[in-house]
């Protein structure tokens, strides 16, 4: 019962957290920007998400598993993310270079979709 | 399959290394039973093998240290996911992004361990290194983000396995 509490209140907290990083990729300015509410919103929800399917486990297997899952998700996605941030840090300072206007045109137009 | 067939005590003791872990991986993956650990006495000395052949030099992390910032990194990247959640709810939307090019003494491995940690932490994002600079990028240019990042420095040269990276501190 205590445990089934628990999973509700963690795995809820959770995707308030995914759905504060999804709320980031749309209302930040830019790519780098979106970038850090991606890492750092949908991380922590993954660990919520993570701990609170811990209180259903039947096993140390399945805890096991879990624990394997949100490690490597911690790892892929702490990597793709630097290298989208170089990709974006560099085609920054290209677009810097062309125009003296602030603005990143390429930015500019993944503003308008979102 | 380069010199498989000569054994000698560095050789075994890196694969051990390697192999340990992903024996522990193979056993949680596919539990203990009789059909799973055939298949992983097979699968976990081929990938053992990739392992060596793709990244030959070794981890030059000492993992007992690393161990010990485990703690600070999640609880870090807890306050990193509230503070960003806080900024994309806010109906004035409180960001000031902003680059910073920091100056890092750390060999390769620590820089790349320093990036994947400042990335989980509130405020800052590692977008790799030029030279021995690390490119840093803000969300918030507010607050005194080289200090913060001196001190995670100081806290991963502490991991940095220097038996295998002598030269590259200084």
């Amino acid at each position: 019962m205590l445990a089934d509490a628990l999973t509700i209140v963690l795995t809820g907290t959770g995707m308030l957290f995914f759905f504060a990083g999804t709320a980031g990729i749309i209302r930040f300015p830019d790519t780098l920007s979106r970038l850090h509410a991606l890492t750092k919103a949908d991380n922590v929800g993954l660990g919520l998400l993570i701990l609170g399917l811990a209180f259903q486990a039947p096993d140390l297997l399945t805890l096991g598993k879990l624990a394997l899952v949100w490690a490597l998700a911690l790892v892929a996605a702490g990597t793709t993310a630097q290298l989208v941030a170089r990709s974006a840090w560099q085609s920054g300072e290209q677009s810097a270079e062309r125009s003296a206007d602030a603005h990143d045109p390429a930015e500019s137009t993944l503003r308008g979709d979102p | 399959m380069s010199g498989g067939l000569t054994f000698d005590s560095s050789r075994i003791g890196r694969a051990a290394r390697r192999g340990v872990p992903l024996a522990v991986i193979w056993l949680v993956l596919a539990g203990g039973g009789g059909e799973a650990l055939v298949v992983g006495a097979i699968i976990v000395p081929l990938a053992t093998w990739l392992s060596l052949f793709l990244l030959p030099g070794g981890v030059p992390l000492r993992f007992g240290p690393l161990a010990a910032l485990f703690p600070r990194f999640v609880w870090q990247s807890l306050i990193g996911g509230i503070d960003v959640a806080r900024r994309a709810f806010h109906p004035q939307l409180p960001i000031r992004p902003g680059r910073l090019r920091i100056a890092v003494a750390l060999p390769e491995g620590g820089r790349v361990a320093l990036g994947g940690e400042l990335s989980l932490m509130p405020g800052t994002l590692a977008a790799g290194c030029d030279g021995d600079h690390l490119l840093v990028h803000v969300l918030d240019l507010d607050h005194d983000i080289e200090a913060a990042v001196r001190e995670e420095e100081r806290r991963v040269r502490g991991t940095i396995n220097r038996a295998r990276t002598s030269g590259g501190v200084t």
